[in-house]
């Protein structure tokens, strides 16, 4: 048996996983061969030497575990179900200011009428286009703000 | 996994903080001493332990091995390996060289041995200390998981994704080394066998 072969037999048979047949050669090779029982000798005496290594800080387990309680801090429950209640809340909003912002704007032809008055025109130009948008996030803001009210789907946490 | 693993990680889950200890205890001995070897002081070594048992309960359920040591440790040699790595940006060391089967971190040589090895003094344990640090990644990782922390090279080999017989060559390369850095003292080995 070469060298290595006897070294790779011993390396198993250290740590447990020689087969019946290869520890049997390596039974026979051991005593037959002084130099093979050398070489044992020398693996277990490497093991012997190695200074043990510390252990980890007397805490850790509880360091551990505080990491652990960090790390699995609730976060907000994502549902799937928002997102439809979300777009329907966002698509009626959006037609209920379309809506107010239609009944409360000017018809053409009174538009057409008040261009014919340049003096009055230009100081109602300005009220006819901001007063209805005005109005119009007002109604948005309150609506959003009665919703986030009540929060029945938790829309503050988004 | 061990039953009593899995019913003490079920019973800290439920609240039980006492279990958590009693699991992280059974380990701590194997685990800590194999990366105290790579850590560059006991302070690393330390929150690599911490890390390594966070990233293990996190995880669970990506846990697909049978025991527990051995996810543990696969997550400590994925620490070791992310360190190395960002020591050593260039090339990987799990790389096998063309038509030998040989990796790439098996063949980088020991530049430090010689001042690793007069930094050990006469103590014998701190020479093998100091010569197994030189030694490269692989070998040294297979070295301290053996003869250290007490894993079967079935087990090595299957941390570093390699086969039972490269786990075991990457040993023998280790002690080869280890003989030829040592000299003398290596046979003194010997005498101390019981």
């Amino acid at each position: 048996m070469t060298p290595a072969r006897l070294e790779h037999l011993l390396l198993l048979e250290q740590s447990g996983e020689l087969t019946p047949t290869r520890r049997r050669a390596l039974d026979a090779e051991l005593a037959a061969n002084p130099d093979a029982r050398r070489l044992c000798d020398e693996l277990r005496g490497l093991a012997r030497a190695i200074p043990p290594a510390p252990g980890p800080s007397p805490d850790a387990a509880a360091r551990i575990a505080a990491r652990l309680a960090t790390a699995a801090r609730p976060r907000p429950a994502f549902h799937p179900a928002w997102k439809p209640a979300l777009a329907a809340a966002a698509a009626l909003a959006l037609l209920l200011g379309i809506q107010l912002f239609r009944a409360g704007s000017p018809s053409s032809e009174t538009q057409l009428a008040r261009s014919e008055t340049p003096a009055a025109n230009d100081s109602s130009t300005a009220d006819d286009w901001t007063d209805p948008l005005a109005d119009d996030f007002t109604e948005l803001e309150n609506l959003l703000t009665a919703l986030s009210a009540e929060d029945p789907f938790g829309f503050a946490e988004l | 996994m061990d039953p009593t693993d899995a019913a003490l990680l079920a019973a800290w889950r439920r609240g039980d903080a006492e279990a958590l200890g009693q699991l992280v205890g059974r380990y701590k001995r194997p685990l800590f001493s194999f990366l105290h070897r790579f850590a560059s002081d006991p302070g690393q070594a330390d929150e690599w332990f911490q890390e390594t048992w966070v990233r293990a309960i996190r995880h669970m359920n990506l846990f697909r091995q049978r025991n527990f040591s051995g996810w543990l440790f696969r997550i400590a040699h994925n620490l070791i390996i992310d360190q190395a790595r960002r020591r050593k940006p260039d090339g990987s060391l799990d790389a096998p060289l063309p038509d030998s089967g040989i990796f790439l971190g098996d063949t980088i040589p020991a530049a430090t041995l010689s001042p690793a090895l007069e930094a050990g003094g006469r103590d014998l344990g701190r020479q093998i200390e100091a010569a197994v640090n030189a030694l490269p990644l692989e070998q040294r990782e297979v070295f301290w998981l053996r003869m250290d922390s007490g894993l079967p090279f079935k087990e090595i080999a299957r941390l570093q994704r390699t086969s039972v017989n490269t786990a075991l060559a990457r040993m023998q390369y280790a002690l080869e080394k280890l003989r030829k850095a040592l000299g003398p003292a290596y046979r003194e080995l010997q005498e101390t066998a019981p």
